[in-house]
């Protein structure tokens, strides 16, 4: 009985010590990885907030400000003037009857091979 | 112990089987008394590490502290003002490194710059901490880790980092080496609760809410850059602005020339042109003595109490004599003017005899009325206090008038304009955005309405007629009115004949007021020949051409319909 009891507490022990050992290395390894990811993380923020940061940076008026002086003659942005704003009233309302006569001018002048539309505006 | 007797039975005697008892008893005494020292010097051992703090600082500061991070700054279209970058450090923890030489030798694999005795002498000996570099890039981090050297090891720190450079450098101020705040709102942030959260370690990254201000870049930007133009125009020593939404007191934008860069914390106190202590906050920190924007103030006051209306006259054809002084009006018309005559030709003496009749203790109450006694409640730590008399003489309260001979800082000013333009509704200028619940509770009534009314149609009519047509020719459309001011310098006591100091209050749009701006430029010149070199000239221009950059960004379309202004300034008054 007593004999048959120690087999097994032997048993049981050597178990526990094979388990034991195996979860020791287990956990060793776990631990590494979350170095690792902690490390990964920690990288991968650093390198977030520079791109953050550089963002903000190219979004800075004090940065576009910059460019649009330097691309002048070809984006030709400019600060907008108060002569450039208007209104719904500078809008003419649509003519009561239509402008028969425009609409034949316009056909001639398009059959005539001459397109309005690729005039420059503004009569110039 | 047995006896043997005769007998064939040994015969124990108690005496014997007592003293075996006694000696086994004796002997466990002493087995327990081994064990429970044995135990107490384990346990005192145990307690005696219990007790061990080990040092974690560095150069006196906890690792959280230096990896805590600050919160980022926004601007009122959540434009970042200034947010913080990780940024890779490297230190060695030379108790823990075996073999010093190989552990120099391949460090400098990856940094050959290093000194090689300087980082022999850094690794050896006994401590527990030392920087190698500080703001490595994560490619260097990566190489470094690979040649695995125990004992090296990496602290993420938090660097600042300023997007806009210098545009907005006076509200944020900036942050020393430990990255605590040196001036501006950094400061301020640290004053409220940041350091304790440092301290405990928790402020990282994700836990720190960022910081809203109420300025807009875009305007701030905008008005920078006419203010750089302008130190060049007028060859100016310094000017500033700052502009205010009327309605709720926050500060739109605040510039300060000269500047400094955030980045670079000692350009702070660089000199400028050779002159030291010139980059300072003009708007809040500087006092001056703002001239004839004072007008609006004696004039506002006067009208307020009822005891001068607008369609009073008074006689400006003589100066006003005290003792052998004689004030006399800079643009003399040498006649009897109405109120909006007196403000439309800056007249010192019409504003002597309108806060004469007006009392000039009621004037002495009025200032203190409209704040300019104590200091701004702005989140600024850089504040000065005004330098008003307590009480007025004859004489200080005829000069305070026109504004001599008393110092507040711009930022009162346009506070003051502010509330005049906004139906007479004083709110405290601050960064921060406010509720409509905390402005309804904050505000204070300075005027009424009738008051603020009569005060805008003054402000246009000056516009229109007045000292301020050269800021309305470059603003025009955008119905902006103002006072301008020109004050002489102090220099070794007296007021120096060539040494100007010029101001601009104004607001805009007027005919439904949402902006209040005071524009200052110190010492400025003629541009050319043909132009003149008061207020109207440079701070006036250039509050029009401020207004003719940002009044787009800020949603106001100009109108060219001569009814508004009809309705604005009436016949009457012009």
């Amino acid at each position: 009985m007593i004999r048959k009891l120690n087999i097994i507490l032997m048993l049981t022990s050597s178990i526990a010590f094979v388990a034991v050992y195996g979860l020791k290395y287990s956990v060793e390894n776990v631990a590494r990885q979350k170095q690792t990811l902690e490390r990964q993380i920690q990288k991968q923020k650093g390198q977030l907030s520079l791109l953050e940061a550089d963002w903000s940076y190219l979004n800075q008026p004090g940065n576009i400000q910059p460019i649009i002086d330097r691309h002048l003659d070809q984006l030709n942005l400019q600060p907008i003037k108060q002569a450039q704003f208007g209104s719904l009233d500078d809008i003419p309302m649509r003519p009561i009857a239509p402008d028969t006569q425009g609409m034949t001018d316009l056909f001639k002048s398009l059959e005539a091979g001459v397109d309005p539309a690729d005039k420059p505006m503004g009569g110039q | 112990m047995a006896i043997l007797t005769g007998g064939e039975t040994p015969i124990a005697l108690t005496g014997g089987r007592q003293l075996r008892g006694s000696l086994t008893r004796t002997r466990i005494r002493w087995v327990i008394a081994g064990l429970v020292a044995i135990f107490a010097v384990v346990g005192g051992r145990l307690v005696q590490l219990g007790m061990v703090t080990t040092d974690n600082t560095i150069e006196g500061r906890t690792r959280e502290a230096i990896s805590a991070s600050r919160p980022a700054i926004l601007d009122r279209n959540g434009l970042e003002m200034a947010v913080d970058i990780r940024v890779p450090s490297l230190y060695a923890e030379p108790r823990r490194i075996i073999d010093v030489d190989d552990a120099v030798e391949k460090l400098r694999t990856v940094l050959p710059d290093l000194d090689p005795k300087w980082l022999r002498d850094k690794l050896s000996g006994e401590k527990g901490f030392v920087w190698i570099k500080r703001d490595l890039t994560p490619e260097i981090e990566d190489r470094i880790y690979q040649l695995g050297i125990p004992g090296l090891d990496f602290l993420t720190e938090s660097k600042r980092f300023y997007p806009g450079g210098p545009e907005a450098s006076h509200v944020l101020g900036s942050v020393n080496v430990d990255n605590q705040g040196i001036g501006g709102i950094e400061q301020y942030i640290d004053k409220q609760d940041l350091d304790v959260l440092q301290s405990v370690g928790i402020a990282n990254g994700q836990n720190l809410k960022p910081v809203q201000l109420t300025i807009d870049m875009r305007v701030q930007h905008a008005m920078r850059e006419q203010l750089l133009d302008a130190l060049d125009r007028y060859h100016a020593k310094a000017d500033a602005a700052v502009m205010l939404d009327i309605k709720t007191g926050e500060v739109v934008a605040l510039v300060s020339l000269p500047d400094f860069d955030p980045n670079d914390p000692s350009s702070m106190i660089a000199p400028y042109k050779g002159e030291p202590a010139m980059r300072f906050n003009r708007i809040t920190a500087g006092k001056y003595e703002l001239g004839s924007t004072f007008k609006t103030i004696t004039i506002a006051g006067a009208l307020d109490s009822g005891l001068v209306k607008m369609t009073d006259r008074f006689d400006a054809r003589f100066g006003v004599r005290f003792g052998r002084f004689t004030i006399t009006d800079f643009h003399g018309q040498n006649r009897i003017l109405t109120v909006p005559e007196v403000y439309k030709y800056s007249s010192n003496v019409g504003a002597i005899h309108i806060m004469q009749q007006w009392g000039k203790d009621n004037y002495r109450a009025f200032m203190t009325k409209v704040g300019f006694d104590a200091p701004l409640p702005i989140e600024l730590p850089e504040k000065t206090n005004s330098y008003i008399p307590k009480s007025f003489s004859d004489v200080t309260a005829a000069t305070a008038s026109f504004g001599h001979g008393i110092s507040i800082t711009p930022l009162h000013m346009a506070a003051a304009m502010a509330a005049f333009v906004n139906n007479g509704i004083y709110e405290p200028p601050t960064l921060y955005k406010r509720t409509p619940e905390e402005v309804a509770a904050d505000g204070k009534r300075l005027i009424s309405e009738r008051t603020s009314l009569e005060i805008r149609q003054l402000m246009r009519l000056n516009a229109l007629e007045g000292s301020g047509t050269v800021m309305e020719r470059a603003a025009q459309g955008y119905r902006v009115g103002g006072k301008t001011g020109t004050a002489e310098k102090v220099e070794h006591g007296v007021y120096s004949r060539s040494k100007d100091f010029n101001v601009f209050a104004s607001a805009f749009p007027l005919d439904n007021p949402q902006y209040a701006m005071v524009v200052i430029v110190d010492e400025p010149h003629r541009e050319s020949v043909t132009t003149g070199d008061t207020a109207g000239w440079n701070a006036g221009q250039v509050t029009g051409r401020i207004v003719a950059a940002v009044a787009p960004m800020l949603g106001i379309a100009p109108k060219f319909d001569k009814s508004v202004d009809d309705q604005l300034v009436p016949m009457a008054i012009r």
